[in-house]
């Protein structure tokens, strides 16, 4: 469980957009997770705790909101987070400084469901199947809403001035 | 006429199938042949080509995000010594 770690807790940030809450969550999930190891067939670790992080935070909503909200709504305010300290290179930098005011603003201006696809596989590195327990729908739904995630970014970033000459 | 069209529906089946041949994921891996097939269109055809950039490009300014979406280094301490609290408490 120990190197998953560090992607449970990047997920958990994603949901719920609050370190402390992030990391209760990623303990709550690795309790039930350990409870839960004898029943684990031992393939796929991630997913298999990606799936219990949502279930416990599904509940941990469902304790506090009871009735009032729905799975993918757990996501919904998915949004990634700034501020990295050290860039690779000057063409690196030139990305993350220019395009990602224009980007942000095109991801934030996502249906929730797309953007929690395209934040779960283009920014967390999840796979497929690892985006899907976290959503808790079949790959398939993954695919197509990443898909069209990605269509309505690209587009929108080809209007913009900012980026113009560099996605379109 | 019929080289136009062919070319239309080349680049439509191109299309649908670029994210994933970039992706390269397990769960949804392309066929050698699809693959084949679509590195062929890709290198005679511009407006694919384009769009495969795009979605590189696309996929290279979201991943550096994730940089940007830090774990604070402590809360991974805290939630190891977690980790290693239910470990020492199930060690008989």
């Amino acid at each position: 469980m120990e190197p998953e770690i560090e992607v449970l807790l990047r997920v958990a940030l994603t949901i719920t957009s609050n370190q402390a809450d992030a990391e209760d969550l990623v303990q709550e999930t690795l309790l039930r997770a350990y409870r839960a190891i004898d029943g684990f067939d031992g393939r796929h670790p991630r997913a298999w705790l990606l799936t219990i992080l949502r279930n416990t935070n599904a509940n941990m909503h469902r304790r506090q909101r009871p009735g009032t909200i729905g799975d993918w709504e757990l996501i919904r305010t998915a949004r990634p987070a700034f501020g990295r300290a050290e860039l690779p290179s000057a063409e690196d930098s030139f990305v993350d400084h220019e395009l990602h005011a224009d980007l942000a603003a095109a991801v934030r201006a996502l249906d929730p469901r797309f953007r929690a696809a395209l934040i779960l596989v283009d920014v967390h590195d999840l796979s497929y199947s690892e985006a899907a327990a976290v959503m808790g729908v079949p790959v398939g739904t993954v695919m197509s809403r990443l898909s069209r995630a990605r269509d309505r970014v690209r587009k929108s970033l080809r209007f913009s001035p900012s980026t113009r000459g560099d996605l379109s | 006429m019929t080289g136009t069209l062919r070319q239309m529906l080349t680049c439509h089946w191109s299309a649908r199938r670029i994210q994933r041949y970039l992706d390269a994921d397990p769960a949804a891996r392309l066929a050698p042949g699809e693959i084949s097939r679509l590195e062929g269109h890709l290198a005679t055809c511009e407006k694919c080509t384009q769009l495969a950039a795009e979605h590189r490009a696309l996929h290279r300014a979201l991943s550096l995000w994730s940089g940007g979406a830090a774990v604070d280094p402590r809360s991974v301490d805290r939630v190891r010594d977690f980790l290693s609290t239910i470990n020492d408490e199930d060690t008989p």
